[in-house]
């Protein structure tokens, strides 16, 4: 049988989720036993030809040539997975969406003329169809194998899409929010992390992104209650899924 | 009569760039490392944001080297605030970054540099090199596990905060960790062999190295900067020593050192590093660079990957001396208040000096800060690098001309990701 034909892509982002296919470590070398890599920039010269199997996205969408490729990508491919939360949710350069982007160029650059860039940072699925969507910042290494597995042998990805709190509750973690009163996003953040932050102490900063139907005006309400600021709550939410975070509360009609 | 080189889209460098480099009548008349990675804007969106998301907010700018972007962030908000983190914490902050540059150098050695010198496309395409690939899994897997075991995952790891860590680590989850790391750095010994016996073009030129350097340690996290011709100052000073200009051939603004009346180009990096801080490597690695003949300061830009191969052994080395120190600490951070206030501060990342500045008002939120990427000091010196050897090698065929260029580009460990954040001074 010929190997699957396996296609590694980047946009606007930091490289770290595709980074977590070299780090699947020992898994990696049953990877490029199963597959065929036939296009992965950052490990490999191999240049762009043929269609693919399986391609995985990593990246936002944030200048003209990239929405050209994408579309091109899209064609070439049978199953087009994102992986993290830029390619899925925008990324934390999404931010720029809710501000001027003349500002944000002078900001940065002496000739913000010669930027190319768009004026919005947006997740794949805007603009092409998205077979499955893999989330995080970065994806977990463990759902990316489980993931190309399952596409594999004709299987839905065995991943949970319920919020952290479950699997906070089921490593025995002391409530952040109910026992300290600390602005915990586990409520309405899908799982997936491996409850990181509360192991560590820590609230939840919403790496994973909204889960389904996330009640977050009820858990900002709460905020409110143990001091946060309006301001201050709209910062939880605006971070590396801001833009996810932000579709939610609109889609529940706030 | 004219050539044109060009190399649209570098592969096995992280980020997106390419090359550009016109010949014309014997002559350079252009040559151009165009970075066309998009922009992301952090420096603008971290204005107004509080002190604590900036820790978080800048790992994302790498994925490869993300500990790096939080060591010089959290360091110099602690300056901000005039507070000094206490010796255990110092010494979990350096083998969290020991974990750093061992999985991003082992990245490099095998995956992305390795391949070049058996004429592979990538570490996977011969049956030949694969040894080499689990080798590099292997030390990659070890740094990637420091990483996480300090701070919840390998990138973007999560436990560092301003005055410590939200949580140490136990001291058994450390040794538990010792057997490996021995091994692989009686491995990487051998690396260090494999890598002074491969062959190198030679690229020798009177350049600058620059790096930080402390008394008591190889370094990371402390230091002031020092460079191979006689500079010495401090973190913030150093800045004062700076400036952007221009070449004639390339469109991009380099970053170079001013010195009278002239802007040279430096390097920073693993070859700056080790010519500068060689002595405090300790006496078994200093053996075996001498027992296998390697000459130091190493001259040749191109010879990162002996640099490199040097540095994993010591990282690996340190790791294990700070694990067997490691005591845990009743409580994991210092207590801090938040004011007013503006600091540098400069660290060594895996790939050189990454310098962060930030200005915060009384409440401790950003009101501005710049960003300057190892790479994107590296950037003039590649150029330079590559104006030399397209110079003496002018009526060599282009398409050897072009995979020379790529070598010597991947031999710099570039991270185009990072360097899209352009410098203001």
């Amino acid at each position: 049988m010929k190997s699957p034909r396996l296609g590694i892509f980047k946009f606007t982002s930091c490289d770290g989720c595709q980074l977590t296919v070299l780090n699947m470590e020992d898994e990696f070398i049953d990877l490029i036993e199963i597959f065929d890599i036939a296009y992965f920039r950052e490990a490999s010269d191999k240049t762009l030809k043929g269609d693919f199997d399986i391609s995985l996205v990593e990246g936002s969408i944030s200048t003209e040539w990239q929405t050209k490729e994408l579309l091109d990508i899209r064609e070439k491919t049978r199953f087009l997975i994102t992986i993290g939360a830029c390619a899925t949710s925008g990324g934390l350069q999404a931010l720029r969406n809710w501000a001027s982007l003349s500002r944000y160029k002078k900001h940065v650059y002496p000739s913000p003329e010669i930027i190319d860039s768009l004026s919005t940072s947006t997740p794949i699925s805007d603009h092409v169809h998205v077979d499955y969507e893999l989330w995080g910042c970065p994806i977990n290494k463990y759902a990316l194998s489980e993931t190309l597995i399952s596409f594999i042998i004709g299987k839905k990805p065995g991943i949970p899409i319920y919020s952290l709190c479950m699997d906070c509750k089921n490593k025995g973690i002391p409530c952040l929010l109910v026992s300290m009163a600390e602005p915990c996003l586990g409520p309405i953040t899908k799982t997936g992390c491996g409850v990181l932050c509360p192991s560590l102490g820590r609230p939840c900063y919403g790496c994973f992104g909204p889960k389904d139907g996330a009640n977050i005006e009820s858990l900002l309400m709460r905020f409110i209650e143990i001091g946060l600021s309006q301001k201050q709550c709209a910062m939880l939410l605006d971070k590396m899924n801001t833009y996810s975070y932000r579709k939610a509360r609109i889609g529940r009609g706030s | 009569m004219k050539k044109i080189i060009k190399v649209d889209y570098l592969s096995r460098v992280e980020g997106e760039g390419g090359i550009v480099i016109e010949i014309k009548d014997g002559r350079i008349v252009r040559l151009h490392l165009n970075i066309f990675e998009a922009p992301r804007f952090f420096e603008a969106f971290l204005k107004g944001r509080p002190y604590s998301d900036v820790i978080d907010f800048v790992a994302r700018i790498c994925g490869i080297c993300p500990v790096a972007y939080q060591m010089s962030a959290v360091h110099a908000i602690e300056r901000i605030f005039s507070i000094e983190a206490e010796k255990p914490i110092k010494d979990l902050r350096r083998l969290l970054y020991c974990g750093e540059w061992i999985e991003s150098h082992a990245l490099h050695i095998y995956f992305l540099q390795g391949p070049d010198f058996y004429g592979l496309e990538s570490a996977w395409a011969s049956k030949e090199y694969i040894d080499m690939t689990k080798k590099g899994l292997n030390f990659k897997k070890i740094g990637n596990q420091i990483v996480s075991t300090i701070g919840g995952r390998s990138i973007h790891p999560v436990s560092v905060k301003v005055g410590g860590f939200f949580k140490m680590p136990k001291k058994k989850e450390l040794t538990s960790m010792k057997n490996a790391l021995q091994k692989a750095y009686e491995e990487s010994l051998m690396g260090i062999k494999w890598s002074a016996r491969l062959q190198f073009n030679d690229n020798s030129w009177d350049t600058e190295y620059v790096s930080l350097s402390h008394t008591d340690e190889y370094p990371m996290n402390y230091g002031h900067v020092i460079s191979s011709k006689g500079m010495h100052v401090s973190m913030d000073k150093f800045l004062d020593n700076i400036q952007e200009y221009q070449v004639e051939y390339s469109t991009a603004l380099h970053s170079g050192i001013k010195r009278h009346s002239t802007v040279s180009p430096y390097m920073v990096g693993p070859v700056s590093r080790l010519n500068l801080n060689h002595s405090r490597l300790p006496a078994e690695i200093k053996y075996i660079i001498k027992e296998i003949g390697i000459s130091l300061p190493i001259t040749n830009t191109q010879m990162g990957i002996i640099a490199r191969s040097i540095e994993l052994s010591y990282a690996l080395h340190e790791a294990i001396k700070l694990i067997n120190e490691y005591e845990e600490t009743e409580k994991p951070f210092i207590d801090f208040a938040p004011r007013a206030g503006d600091a540098v501060w400069i660290t060594e990342a895996p790939r050189g000096m990454l310098i962060h500045r930030y200005e915060f008002d009384d409440s401790g939120y950003v009101n501005s800060c710049s960003i300057i990427p190892p790479t994107s000091q590296n950037l003039g010196h590649i150029e330079r690098d590559i104006y030399f050897f397209v110079q003496n090698n002018i009526d060599r065929p282009a398409d050897f001309i072009k995979k020379e260029c790529e070598k010597i580009i991947r031999s710099y460990d570039p991270c185009i990701s990072c360097s899209v954040h352009c410098l203001i001074l």
